[in-house]
């Protein structure tokens, strides 16, 4: 390729044609600040922040504006300053400043950058529109009042997940993000994976606030308080007390948990395993008795919306298990309050997800096969984080405690669900020697693993080639699924997340998350899942013991009743609309 | 083709149909019918022929005669005269502003023949429905040609000879866009009309597409040949559903023709067209918005690169030109580039297509070589400002654009000296600003404007404009600070530097243009809470009272005059104005220029109510309580030099304060330009005695025959008074400053007026009088001339009539009392016989360029020469300070007035004021009463005093009465006839009775009175 000559701030730098003034002046180790950037998803150079001199009448956005040969480049004139001062001082003129109590207090971007621009002042009182808060979602609240709109989460919707619930909707100062027609976010496509949030620079996208519901519930002595802790969460919360990425904390998080007053700490890895345990013999059974194939994995909650929405008629394709979360939550009402003699009725069951869509999922009026609501209240990383910070509990002081029984062992093909691809790779183990009656030789089915959108293998099982796909992020879903539409996918078994990287990538996740972080998470991932003796859902004796005490086998008619599900097909459009079309 | 006798070309532009052309057509339809002319006479229904105020307008061929106006009972009429008879009817012709002649043909008419019409070529003269007329036009023969015998490269050859750049308003080489096309990589590729034409007041590119869709077209399929596109797209937005229509018809017609579509010509080149409709928002008209619109995006731009010749629509290559600039392909393939490049200037070759509007007579389109005047278009095309008012400014470039001020009235409009000027071409829209516009409400219309369309993406548009029209919206209310205009600048800069896109780049262009041009207005808003043309109204009760200098609370008093209650009137006058008696005769009325029931049929007459009321006894009807108490006396003295309106005005307020105030005047009479400046037949020296006593019975001391400077000096009076006001006035007349005029008979106006004024005037009976200049001094020698017994009086004006700045009714007074206005003239010299003068040498003028006032510049015509009879020339043409003696200590100006260092009329010499004439020049009486208030306030205030002159009451505001909305012209005053009046110097107006003054009272709109 070729490349172009130029220089930044006097630097002399070479860089292939078509490269970004940012990119190139990333290479001479000149920093130009950024606000609406995403590198890969979202370069449009809206919010001009990144403006600098190239010589042309105008101040030109480096994030958009491709090098050119001999191009002299100036990021510090007294011109580009006052332009960034003035974008970001105007910027701030439309937000509020509730700095203090806002959810990302001391994580903002804008106050990061207003801060880096030494700005002190904006003198620019004017109109500010008031946007009503919407919560209609269970899983993400919109404040468009602080919204900048710089739009990251419109294309992260659009382009990573293929979903566009939100755009822009009016223009001008008027301009607000929102699905269409000005609807709320329940009734619009959303699959509540919380991309945006990950990637909203200011606090007009967040979490729906569980905490305060499980203080509650743990400051009340009639309650028998139970804490499930996904696969994912154990790589990042450390990030929420300044750790590296990837950081691996289990211990330390099951003893936090405890001495936040959790009467059980468990693991959703034990329901993992379960889930190995269901799905693999649902898999074989489907493949031996001629069932709808491929199979599609069901763990995922914004998946599960995101076919019910867009890909309704591939619904028989899905498994029908529950995700591990829900298979955890409706044997702690059962199973757990039985073998502790509790009465599911004072049993109040939390988990801890890197997930915004579990919020809804939990809410959804199939998940309470227990007789009661099967998880009471799911929290986010990020929310455990606050609760940890709140209590005063910090991480690295604490000693490694283990998970308790009965539902707190679990093996490292469990671990791995938190990556993408880690649920095929636990399948794969188990469905392997399940059906060949062989050890495997090498546990390790690196192929599936990694970043790349859709991955593909193929196992030989006895004789039979199973072929298989993974793909995360929902753009990458469309791809897979659009080929199993048309009738031209040569997968029996394919594992879809929502979330790109899988779920160490959730929506719940610290903030920032970008590819470099989740890289790391899926690292310890990988790492946790060397350091466990066992690494087969199926040789976890805990599943052993609870198929043999309480569930009888795989697909048994008690696995049917509490750990398998049915989906609700759902339209492209909000509800209303979909009854006006009916109406009309 | 039958062939017929006449065609009738009806116009159906857009103008013409909201004016009721198809009623017309319809009617003439009939009526030919009905004389049985069917077979004779075709009637054609045409696009914009441009002339769009006078619409419906149709045209007679093979004459060509041109009506307009013209209503379906004036149709019959023409069915019968005309195409019947063969008769012209008359006054359906237009006629030139100010004359009487009917012009009767279309080629007769200077809006008409001063244009060049290329792009319009075939605009109002075919119809647009037949593609049959548009090929008898050669249309498509270029086509033909460029598909026949060129090869693309020389098709785009052609193009860059031309020289034609884009018309959209950015001016980009056209020929240079259509070879990045051609060379790009990719396919296909496409081409683009951009007919999303938004700005306010621009209504050319609509007016091609409804005129004549199919020069469009063509110009598209030749470019698809030359780049290597199959297919095009039309982006025309949805509230032009005639031009959509039109243009559909005509791609439908061209397909059948075989012009659109497969195997052109047979040629082997495929060419189509589709129509896009575009929602109408503004910012689509930008191009990379417009192409994501197509696409089915939402309309928004993005960053360029890539260009649209790299990566357009569909990420394919893209030319993209707007509708002017395709109508302009044809002819330069067909007659080549080298024609159209020897139309235009330098570097803007070719035409452009105006649309006119806003103040001007003739609203419309036309088209004009670039480098045309600004000045000819808007006054020899445009015919000028209509309603009597000044030329203020033009906007070019709609809200991208910016402002040219009466200044720049000589700048040859093309691309590079537009945005020297810091406006841009842009698409064509010429807004004409007359001298009702605020410059500051015209900048927040236009950003208002870029903020409803901007698109929201960038910030410093989205945001920027909105805190910009914040800051204006305070302004324009009366809350504007100290900085605001600095910070509109900033902002303003920093958006044009920083914003995506070209509507974001160019979102403060008017605001910042009107900045440059009109920052007194801007500092006039702001500082003073004051709106000089007197449209945002939060800044004032009324327009009148806030265009009077003095602040006269002229709705308040005209309501209690409507009510009768006339000394209460009177007293509410003189809370502002403590001569009203004098200026309900001489006022030049300011306040009826602005009054806002001229828009309905005639401005109040203010000036006679006034003059009615004040003639009332203040304390007739117990208003005594509303004149201002006069304060207890105080010990402080006021020298006040020189008793004409300005210094009594400040004795008067002063005295009302309180304090002992002197007036010295240099003349044996009280009264400076109003008792010797004025003839006795307008301001009767009774009258002004009956004002001065007003200030004798408040203390006044008056001493005559003093001039200060000479008999005192100005150290003495400062040692003596506390406090001067010098207002000594302007009389000293100015010379000619050509041979002969020293001779005897030859009188400046100043002096003869004055000696006149004290009774020293010479015997004029049977002379011959001339008198220069066309000012109110001129007037006043002139009508006093013929009282003094003149045979003949001429008056001599170097401009024409309209330009003479005297007051309308003097110079309508001064024709019917049979004096002589010759325009055009310039003096050479006087003619002198035995010492005396006895003729003038003239030299006839003609109108040339413009000067910095927007008037156009007389120019001597070399070798015309001719003398004008005359036994008395007298000077008019401007007064001058004499300061003799006065100035020591106090500074002067270059133009020899006393020098303030602020609007008060503070002077470097402590204690000491100066206002009115010495201080402004010649100016009107308002002014220096004016001038004489803001002095009073300003010696209050250095004397230990609050400024405030009069203390009002509290005046709530309501109707008295029901409105007279019905049209109603202004009750006329009445006047000594003509033949009684030169025979003395007796009063010409006779004033108002009660009657008349309460009639008049009642056609007040009341624009005070607000909810």
């Amino acid at each position: 390729m070729a490349t172009v000559k130029l220089t930044i701030d006097g630097i002399p730098v070479e860089v292939e044609a078509g490269t970004t003034i940012l990119k190139a002046a990333e290479k001479a180790g000149v920093h130009i600040p950024t606000l609406c950037y995403l590198e890969g998803i979202h370069e449009v150079g809206a919010c001009r922040v990144c403006v600098v001199d190239t010589g042309a009448k105008a101040l030109q956005a480096a994030c958009v504006t491709p090098v050119a040969e001999g191009m002299k480049v100036l990021t510090n004139t007294p011109a580009v300053r006052k332009a960034r001062r003035m974008t970001v001082e105007l910027i701030l003129s439309n937000h509020p400043t509730e700095c203090t109590t806002c959810v990302r207090n001391l994580n903002c971007e804008l106050q990061t950058l207003a801060e880096s621009l030494n700005i002190r002042s904006s003198r620019f009182a004017g109109e500010r529109p008031e946007w009503p808060v919407d919560d209609s979602s269970h899983s993400i609240v919109r404040d468009p009042s602080k919204c900048i709109l710089c739009r990251r989460c419109v294309s992260v919707c659009e382009k990573v997940q293929g979903v566009k619930a939100i755009g822009p909707l009016n223009r001008g100062f008027q301009t607000v993000i929102g699905p269409a027609f000005g609807d709320d976010m329940a009734s619009s496509v959303c699959v509540n994976c919380g991309q945006c949030v990950l990637v909203c620079p200011v606090g007009a996208l967040y979490e729906k606030d569980g905490i305060q519901k499980v203080w509650a519930a743990l400051a009340d002595p009639s309650k028998h308080v139970v804490v499930q802790t996904a696969p994912a969460t154990r790589v990042a919360l450390g990030e929420t007390q300044g750790m590296e990425p990837g950081s691996i904390v289990t211990g330390k998080m099951v003893a936090g948990l405890r001495r936040l007053g959790f009467d059980a700490v468990m693991d959703t890895d034990f329901t993992a395993d379960l889930t190995i345990m269901e799905e693999g013999h649902e898999l074989i059974e489907r493949l031996t008795k001629g069932g709808v194939l491929p199979m599609i994995t069901s763990c995922s909650p914004g998946w599960i919306k995101f076919i019910e929405h867009f890909y309704p008629d591939l619904l028989p394709n899905l498994s029908t298990c529950k995700s591990p979360q829900q298979m955890f939550g409706a044997l702690a009402k059962t199973f757990y309050a039985e073998k502790k003699g509790i009465d599911p009725a004072d049993i109040f069951s939390v988990s801890i997800m890197p997930c915004t869509a579990k919020k809804f999922e939990c809410e959804r009026p199939e998940m309470r096969d227990s007789g009661y609501k099967d998880v009471d209240v799911v929290l986010t990383t990020r929310e455990l984080g606050r609760m940890f910070k709140e209590a005063g509990i910090v991480l690295d002081s604490l000693p490694d405690d283990d998970y308790d029984p009965p539902m707190g062992l679990s093996t490292g093909a469990a671990v791995i669900f938190g990556a993408t691809g880690g649920v095929m790779e636990a399948a794969l183990r188990t469905a392997y020697e399940v059906v060949t009656g062989e050890p495997l030789a090498d546990v390790n089915f690196k192929t599936v693993r990694g970043l790349e959108g859709v991955k593909e293998a193929s196992v030989n099982l006895k004789g039979t080639e199973v072929r298989v796909a993974v793909a995360h992020g929902l753009s990458n879903a469309r791809k897979v699924l659009d080929r199993v539409r048309a009738g031209d996918a040569p997968w029996h078994f394919i594992e879809i997340m929502c979330c790109p990287g899988g779920c160490i990538g959730g929506g719940g996740q610290p903030i920032p998350t970008d590819t470099e972080v989740r890289q790391k998470r899926i690292a310890g991932i990988y790492t946790a899942d060397e350091r466990l003796a066992i690494r087969k859902s199926h040789e976890n004796p805990a599943i052993q013991a609870i198929y043999k005490e309480f569930l009888g086998k795989p697909l048994g008619h008690k696995s049917h009743e509490l750990l398998h599900t049915k989906y609700t097909p759902r339209g492209r459009y909000a509800i209303h609309y979909r009854d006006k079309k009916v109406a009309d | 083709m039958a062939l017929q006798r006449a065609h009738v070309l009806v116009c159906a532009g857009a103008g013409c149909v909201s004016s009721g052309c198809k009623a017309v057509e319809e009617a003439l339809v009939q009526s030919v019918k009905n004389l049985g002319l069917t077979d004779e006479v075709r009637i054609v229904e045409t696009g914009c022929m441009g002339p769009c105020d006078m619409g419906p307008v149709i045209v007679v061929y093979p004459e060509g005669v041109f009506y307009r106006k013209v209503k379906p009972e004036d149709a019959v009429v023409i069915a019968e005269e005309h195409l019947l008879k063969g008769r012209v009817v008359t006054r359906l012709l237009y006629s030139l502003p100010g004359t009487a002649e009917p012009l009767k043909t279309y080629d007769d008419i200077t809006f008409f023949n001063r244009q060049t019409r290329i792009a319009l070529r075939n605009c109002g003269l075919i119809d647009p429905l037949s593609i049959e007329e548009y090929i008898a036009r050669e249309g498509y023969a270029a086509l033909g040609k460029a598909l026949s015998k060129m090869t693309p490269d020389e098709v785009i050859a052609e193009v860059k000879k031309s020289g034609l750049r884009g018309r959209g308003g950015a001016g980009f080489p056209t020929g240079l866009k259509w070879e990045f096309a051609r060379k790009a990589p990719g396919s296909p590729k496409y081409v683009v009309c951009n007919a999303d034409e938004g700005d306010p007041g621009a209504f050319m590119d609509r007016s091609v597409l409804e005129g004549d869709p199919h020069s469009v077209i063509e110009g598209m399929a030749i470019c698809g040949y030359a780049i290597g596109a199959s297919q095009g797209y039309v982006y025309v937005r949805a509230e032009y559903p005639l031009a959509v229509e039109r243009l559909k018809h005509a791609i439908d017609q061209a397909r059948e023709y075989g012009l659109l579509g497969k195997d052109i010509f047979g040629l082997g080149f495929d060419f189509d067209l589709e129509i896009r409709v575009g929602a109408g928002a503004f910012v689509c008209g930008e191009e990379t918005a417009l192409m994501a619109s197509i696409e089915g995006k939402r309309g928004e731009p993005r960053p360029r690169p890539p260009f649209p010749a790299q990566a357009g629509l569909w990420g394919k290559p893209t030319n993209i030109n707007n509708v002017e600039t395709w109508a302009n392909i044809p002819p330069i393939i067909l007659k080549g580039g080298d024609w159209f490049a020897s139309i235009g200037t330098e570097k803007s070759k070719g035409t452009k297509v105006f649309a006119l509007a806003g103040k001007i007579r003739n609203t419309g389109l036309v088209e004009v070589p670039m480098g045309t005047t600004l000045g000819e278009i808007i006054f020899d095309l445009g015919g000028g400002i209509p309603g009597g008012k000044e030329f203020k400014a033009a906007q070019t470039g709609g809200p991208s654009g910016g402002c040219i001020p009466k200044d720049y009235l000589n700048t040859p409009v093309d691309y590079e000296t537009l945005a020297q000027l810091g406006t841009i071409m842009g698409s064509g829209g010429l807004i004409v600003m007359d001298e009702d516009t605020c410059m500051v409400d015209l900048a927040k219309f236009f950003l208002e404007f870029v903020q409803e369309e901007s698109c929201g993406k960038c910030a410093p548009c989205r945001i920027g404009t909105k805190r910009m029209l914040e800051i204006l919206e305070r302004i324009t209310h009366g809350q504007g600070q100290e900085g605001d205009v600095e910070l509109l600048i900033e902002l303003g800069e920093q958006i044009k530097a920083t914003a995506l896109c070209g509507l974001g780049q160019t979102a403060p262009n008017p605001v910042l243009s009107t900045i440059r041009y009109f920052r007194d207005e801007y500092d006039a808003h702001i500082r003073e809470k004051r709106c000089p043309a007197s449209v945002c109204a939060s800044l004032f009760l009324a327009p009148c009272q806030n265009s009077c200098p003095a602040g006269v609370d002229v709705p308040l008093y005209v309501d209690l005059a409507r009510q009768g209650r006339f000394g209460e009137a009177h007293a509410v006058i003189r809370w502002d104005n403590p001569l009203p008696m004098v200026c309900g005769r001489v006022c030049t009325h300011p306040c009826e220029r602005k009054c806002r029931r001229a828009q309905l049929d005639q401005p109040v007459n203010i000036r006679a109510l006034k003059r009615f009321v004040a003639e009332y006894p203040v304390d007739g009807d117990g208003a005594a309580f509303l004149l201002p108490k006069p304060a207890p006396r105080k010990s402080e003295k006021v020298a006040v030099v020189g008793s004409g309106p300005a210094g009594l005005t400040a004795a008067y307020y002063l005295a009302n304060l309180g304090y002992q105030v002197t007036v010295y005047e240099a003349l044996p009479v009280v009264g400076g330009m109003l008792a010797v400046g004025i003839p006795e037949y307008r301001l009767p020296k009774k009258t002004l005695k009956r004002e001065i006593e007003y200030l004798e019975n408040l203390g006044v001391a008056f001493k005559t025959n003093i001039r200060v400077g000479k008999d005192v000096s100005l150290a003495e009076l400062r040692k003596k008074y506390n406090a001067v006001f010098v207002a000594v006035g302007a009389h000293r007349g100015q010379k000619l400053g050509i041979p002969g005029e020293d001779a005897q008979g030859v009188y400046d106006a100043v002096s003869f007026l004055r000696a006149i004024n004290l009774g020293q005037a010479e015997d004029l009976k049977g002379k011959t009088v001339l008198v220069i200049g066309g000012g109110n001094a001129a007037v006043d020698a002139a009508r006093s001339s013929l009282r003094l017994g003149a045979r003949k009086v001429t008056i001599v004006y170097r401009r024409s009539k309209a330009e003479m700045p005297a007051i309308e009714e003097e110079i309508e007074e001064a024709e019917r009392e049979g004096i002589e206005i010759r325009t055009l003239l310039a003096p050479k010299r006087v003619v002198v016989s035995s010492g005396r003068a006895s003729g003038l040498e003239c030299l006839e003028c003609t109108l040339g360029d413009f000067d910095t006032s927007g008037r156009r510049r007389p120019v001597p015509k070399e070798g015309s020469e001719f003398v004008l009879q005359a036994d008395v020339v007298i000077a008019a043409i401007g007064q001058a300070v004499d300061l003799d003696g006065l100035a020591e200590g106090l500074g002067t100006t270059k133009r020899g007035t006393l020098a303030v260092l602020d609007n008060s009329g503070l002077t470097s010499l402590d204690g000491v004021f100066a206002g009115g004439d010495c201080v402004t020049g010649p100016d009107t009486v308002i002014e220096a009463i004016a001038a004489g208030k803001r002095a009073a306030a300003a010696i209050d205030k250095y004397l230990g005093g609050e400024g405030v002159l009069v203390r009002k009451p509290e005046v709530v505001r309501k109707l008295s009465g029901d409105l007279l909305e019905a049209e109603t012209p202004r009750q006329p005053v009445p006047c000594v006839p003509v033949e009684k009046r030169t025979s003395s110097f007796t009063e010409v107006e006779l004033g108002y009775t009660a009657g008349m003054a309460q009639a008049e009272a009642c056609r007040c709109l009341r624009c005070d009175v607000r909810d």
